[in-house]
């Protein structure tokens, strides 16, 4: 009899998805990032320039979704009994991401008393966040000594 | 009759290890006496060994590429080869395109504006803010000026500087210029050179040879490239940490914690004191109690996520380890054994690792056998 409590093993196409639109909803501040290190905003419109960004984040994104559904039979039958290397790329996009969010921060608003506060509650989000998803989806056991 | 404490197996050991110590100390002696003879032939093995030791390192980096390629059907091997190293080299150059123009101005823009500064600090404010007190700078400046201690020191270490340099510069170019034909070859001939190497073990060691071989590979291998990516994650992270705090040569910093994680737990360390020295310094910019704490988190960030993350439990080894190791393989071989103190305890460990299980391999046949007889 298959236990109740065995975790559910996801297969290849869920967590791709998910590595997939979790790298979309990043894109813009993790380019900003990159940008932002060379001074691009002093050489194009900031405006124009996040205008593009997700311009090309949404068709990335639209295409990316198609690609996924055509693969969708193969990659459900690919499974594996963790994803650490998905999880690792997650967890080395969200440390850039939540840098690039205090860029974007900066950009908007330009106060930079409140940076070590926001870049304090962005990491708890996106911490809390990475441990649900590594612990549903990735089948991470984070107490184990692997 | 009493039993002896020693039996004559562990005697006739013990002595076979004697005579192989005092053989060895006799080999040392005479070896000696040659020294002139020993260094033209250590110059000749150093000369061939630093270009094919930097070749195997960018195999083991760059093989499991062509592999992963060759798996996809991105083939045969010229091929895919040619597209691992055009990358590979495209990537180097663009790395020194785009970087070494930004660091070399943030250099220019150090010495025309803020060293001035520095020397002028040290000259007429550095008295009254000493920690130690006025008396004390007093003492010391005059010992300075009295002993010409600093000129002393940069009149000896300047000519000896630029004759190290330059005599390490041509085996330097040598290597570089040797370095991606060697690569090309062994990356091409990959698996029949390791076939060639693992012929010339005795066919009774073979099976172990390649089983050790490999596992060396592959650890040494994963640890090196886990190395890479860590310098690049940290140096980027540190970069752009760096520029929001407002730090001005964030650059030229960020470049130095990128380049400085080569060298495990102490990388950082060595990293974090010119910024925070500047800081000190400096009249506008962040404070250095800010940059101390981007520099805690970053080693508090490298140490927790970062280090397990991309190097793997199955590789990490434990720090005092680390630290004797740096230490050890740092006097023994300069600059270069701080760099490889890891990889080589790495290897170390796989090799102690490999022992162990074969041991455990006799020790249960030998088990097996006794219960079947």
């Amino acid at each position: 009899m298959i236990k109740s409590n065995r975790p559910r093993i996801y297969s290849k196409y869920e967590i791709n998805c998910i590595v997939f639109l979790y790298t979309m909803v990043l894109f813009v501040p993790l380019i900003l990032v990159f940008t932002y290190v060379f001074n691009i905003e002093y050489t194009f419109d900031l405006n124009i320039l996040l205008l593009a960004l997700l311009a090309i984040d949404v068709f990335i994104t639209l295409i990316g979704v198609i690609f996924l559904r055509i693969k969708r039979d193969t990659l459900k039958r690919n499974v594996k009994i963790n994803y650490q290397n998905e999880f690792y790329y997650l967890v080395i996009i969200s440390v850039f991401g939540l840098l690039g969010f205090i860029v974007l921060y900066q950009y908007f608003f330009g106060i930079t008393e409140y940076i070590p506060s926001i870049f304090v509650l962005l990491l708890v989000i996106f911490v809390y966040t990475l441990i649900k998803l590594g612990q549903k989806y990735f089948n991470l056991r984070y107490q184990r000594k692997i | 009759m009493r039993k002896p404490s020693v039996s004559d197996e562990t005697l006739n050991r013990i002595l076979k290890y004697l005579g192989i110590l005092l053989l060895g100390f006799g080999v040392i002696l005479l070896a000696i006496q040659f020294s002139d003879f020993w260094s033209w032939i250590l110059n000749a093995i150093k000369a061939v060994i630093i270009p094919l030791s930097l070749a195997y390192i960018g195999a083991l980096i760059l093989y499991p590429l062509i592999k992963y390629l060759e798996k996809k059907g991105i083939g045969p091997r010229g091929f895919s080869l040619g597209l691992v190293f055009i990358l590979a080299v495209g990537l180097i150059f663009s790395a020194f395109y785009f970087f070494t123009p930004l660091i070399i101005e943030e250099i220019k823009n150090f010495f025309a504006d803020d060293f001035p500064v520095i020397v002028d600090y040290i000259n007429n404010d550095l008295r009254e803010e000493f920690i130690l007190g006025t008396d004390i700078y007093d003492r010391i400046y005059n010992y300075i000026s009295e002993t010409n201690v600093i000129a002393d020191t940069v009149d000896q270490f300047v000519p000896n500087l630029i004759k190290a340099v330059s005599s390490a510069l041509l085996p330097i170019l040598t290597s570089v210029a040797i370095l991606p034909i060697l690569l090309i070859f062994y990356l091409n001939d990959y698996e029949v050179i390791n076939e060639r190497l693992r012929a010339i073990v005795p066919k009774k060691h073979e099976k172990n040879a390649a089983e050790l071989g490999s596992r060396l590979n592959k650890t040494v291998g994963a640890y090196l490239r886990g190395q890479l990516l860590l310098m690049i994650v940290l140096g980027a992270v540190a970069t752009i940490v760096y520029k929001i705090i407002g730090l001005k040569y964030y650059f030229l910093f960020g470049f130095l914690v990128g380049v400085t994680n080569i060298i495990p737990y102490f990388g950082l360390i060595i990293a974090a004191v010119p910024p925070i020295i500047y800081t000190f310094i400096a009249t506008s910019g962040p404070g250095p109690l800010l940059v101390l704490l981007v520099n805690v988190v970053l080693q508090f960030f490298e140490g927790n996520i970062f280090q397990p993350l991309i190097m793997s439990h199955q590789l990490s080894i434990h720090p005092i380890v680390i630290i004797i190791s740096i230490l050890f393989f740092g006097s023994l071989f300069g600059p270069l054994g701080v760099i490889f103190a890891s990889p080589i305890a790495a290897s170390i460990r796989v090799i102690y690792q490999f022992f162990r299980d074969l041991r455990k391999e006799i020790e249960q046949n030998k088990l097996n056998e006794a219960k079947g007889s």
